[in-house]
């Protein structure tokens, strides 16, 4: 049960924690399949098990990372999304929610995009191209294995990446979630989202962009139903061009847009792309700020954690948040278990998976846990211990003992 | 001190809970009878529900509550409500029906008002709020707090209310006004420069063991005048937290020996345009 595969990129933070942590445990280093080898057809999953067979006295495990913090990755897969790419086989379910990609672009244009940090490339079709490679690799992997060792099943990741999809399984499996204003189809631009707001009496939403991980992709949206003003506090920036379309970008300080042109152009770009709108509830709050938890659970079992309070609505941005502990904000032992237990049920509606790290809130006042967000790779967690064991240990250590995956 | 806080929160207001059925049971509940302070906060959808069910309840229940000194109205984080968005009412009929209360604080200025503006026993009032109204400032400069020994005004910005001039904010500390007031508070203000040069050498310093001219635009403008002045070397505490002054000023502050706290600078180097105060969202 020791030799492993990583999908990721070679030699970024997350790969490197973890062969890091498979040394110190005494682990042979992982093999790392790159996603821009993959990508560019250099190797394969199966191309890659068939070299390394003689090593492999047993099915591998297999883990697949995040994708992201590497352009020519995103490009690749941008292209792979863009309707020319192959058309290779796959399951259309994947796609539920992504069947039509706003304004794609063809394999030559993506090919040609130039990095601009911070851009916002084309986030529909960035996702369509990642499930298309989840896909394959799970495609490769039943072929190879009768039962593959994954740590998260693709099929899981590609739900949990995409908040429309985990919202639905959340709540048909009754987790608490945050309600949602109306389902995707329903709100497709700014002008039905107001309609919306005001049918429902609902005033306060997050936005989400579907497929977007940590703060990137979120807008804090309010409308005053007296005055008729709004206020959107979101990572996301604009620039207009005359005679190119615009661009969008993720900045690091937080924007408050207040003027009804820009939060139309910004929210009508998000839902283009796909979006998640859910209530907005008060979270609780620490001294003078509201705070969130990510709660890493492995194999069922809740264990790293890390309070993120913020001034800003958006806790999970890192210039304006603090990392905490619950100790550190002196959190009541029944609410810590009442975390633990709702991310800990949440893990458990992916039979397939056993890392995630689910986001949860406390409700101003009432503290009842709610589930924010699944994510898929949230175990990228700095100076945070459980019995000893930072997160990538922890997960190497059960998974080195384990005979059920 | 017995302290109770009522607020409506996200599930309570889902299901329709009330803020006046939370009063009407606190009034029945023998807790009233120790209760010294209370806090409204979230009284559920105040961008669109105003306080005044709130303050006809507490006139109504006013013999309930004995011991009731200290009052706030409306305490709730931006995840709640934006300040600016908070809607109130007439506090007025609060002061007149608990004459016994020591202190005042509200938060939100948007339909607020103090009518009448009267409290012989009102120690403390503290309004927070993105923009304060010319109207308000003048009920509190036309009304009468004989016992004020604390006033604290965040005064805001024009897009969030503040429509007074210099003129209206600087009627408030004419001598005689607030004869036991000791500490004085004009603060989060994008006219805190004029503020704080108007003040400083103003006859009510000699009475404060406070001034709090924090959380607004200051710059090293209005720090001079204060620095130059010997009224406010006086001072048991200066607060001017979060400012816009440069690093020289800080050091001379720094030397100055005084009791201040210039914690939370800003970037001095924006563009003026770009200097806010610290409440404005």
């Amino acid at each position: 049960m020791k030799s492993m595969i990583i999908i990721g990129n070679a030699g970024n933070r997350r790969t490197t924690g973890l062969q890091t942590a498979r040394t110190r445990l005494g682990l042979p280093p992982a093999f790392v399949l790159n996603y821009r080898d993959l990508l560019q057809g250099r190797v394969s999953l199966s191309s890659c098990v068939q070299s390394l067979a003689h090593s492999f006295d047993e099915p591998p495990l297999l883990r697949i990372d995040a994708p992201g913090e590497h352009f020519e990755v995103e490009r690749e897969l941008i292209a792979l999304g863009a309707p020319d790419a192959d058309n290779m086989d796959m399951d259309e379910r994947w796609l539920l929610h992504n069947k039509n990609v706003v304004h794609p672009i063809s394999v030559r244009m993506a090919k040609r995009l130039q990095e601009m940090k911070g851009t916002l490339y084309h986030p529909s079709q960035w996702f369509r191209g990642y499930c298309k490679l989840l896909s394959r690799l799970d495609m490769e992997a039943a072929q190879l294995w009768s039962s593959p060792r994954w740590m998260n099943a693709p099929e899981d990741i590609a739900a949990m990446f995409d908040k429309r999809h985990t919202y639905q399984i959340l709540s048909s499996a009754g987790l608490p979630v945050p309600r949602r204003l109306a389902a995707p189809v329903d709100i497709p631009d700014y002008d039905t989202l107001q309609e919306v707001m005001v049918k429902e009496r609902t005033y306060r939403l997050f936005i989400k962009l579907a497929t977007g991980s940590g703060a990137c992709g979120v807008i804090a949206y309010q409308l005053n139903p007296a005055t008729g003003s709004e206020s959107a506090v979101t990572t996301i920036g604009v620039e207009n061009f005359l005679r190119r379309p615009p661009m969008f970008y993720n900045v690091k300080k937080l924007k408050s847009y207040k003027e009804r042109p820009i939060i139309r152009q910004i929210i009508n770009w998000l839902l283009g792309h796909g979006a998640h709108v859910e209530q907005w509830i008060p979270k609780a709050s620490y001294e003078d700020r509201t705070f969130d938890i990510r709660q890493l659970v492995v194999a069922g079992q809740a264990c790293h954690s890390i309070v993120r309070a913020s001034r800003t609505p958006i806790t999970n941005l890192h210039l304006d948040s603090d990392r905490m502990s619950l100790q550190d904000i002196g959190m009541p032992d029944p609410l810590q278990a009442a975390i633990r237990q709702c991310a800990e049920q949440t893990l458990s509606v992916f039979p397939r998976s056993t890392v995630a790290g689910i986001d949860i809130l406390l409700s101003s006042g009432s503290n009842r846990p709610y589930v924010l967000d699944v994510n898929p790779f949230g175990d990228l967690l700095y100076h945070s211990h459980y019995e000893g064991h930072e997160p990538y240990e922890w997960e190497m250590k059960w998974a080195s003992s384990c005979t059920t995956i | 001190m017995s302290e109770c806080k009522l607020s409506v929160d996200y599930d309570q207001y889902e299901s329709g809970v009330k803020i006046v059925d939370l009063i009407e049971q606190l009034a029945n509940n023998d807790e009233r009878l120790q209760l010294e302070s209370l806090i409204i906060g979230d009284w559920g959808g105040a961008y669109e529900h105003d306080s005044s069910e709130i303050v006809a309840a507490l006139v109504r229940l006013k013999d309930r509550f004995p011991k009731l000194r200290s009052l706030f109205i409306g305490d709730m984080s931006y995840e709640e409500c934006e300040v600016s968005w908070i809607n109130q009412s007439n506090i007025g009929p609060i002061l007149a029906a608990y004459p016994e209360l020591t202190s005042l604080t509200i938060k939100g200025s948007t339909g607020l008002s103090l009518d009448p503006a009267q409290h012989d026993k009102l120690e403390e009032l503290t309004i927070i709020c993105g923009g304060l109204g010319k109207d308000v400032i003048t009920s509190i400069n036309e009304g009468s707090f004989n016992n004020l020994k604390k006033l604290e005004l965040y005064l805001g910005v024009e897009e969030y209310g503040f429509d007074a001039t210099l003129e209206d904010v600087l009627q408030l500390i004419e001598p005689g006004k607030f004869p036991q007031l000791t500490y004085l508070g004009l603060k989060d203000s994008e006219i805190q420069d004029e503020i704080a040069i108007a003040v400083a050498n103003a006859p009510i310093v000699d009475q404060l063991h406070t001034l709090d001219l924090s959380m607004g635009t200051l710059t090293d403008e209005g720090a001079e005048a204060l620095l130059n002045s010997e009224k406010i070397r006086k001072l048991k505490h200066l607060n001017l937290s979060y400012h816009y002054m440069s690093d020289e000023m800080m050091n001379r502050w720094k030397q100055s020996g005084l009791n201040v706290d210039i914690s939370d600078q800003q970037d001095s180097d924006e563009d003026e345009d770009y200097r806010y105060p610290s409440l404005t969202e």
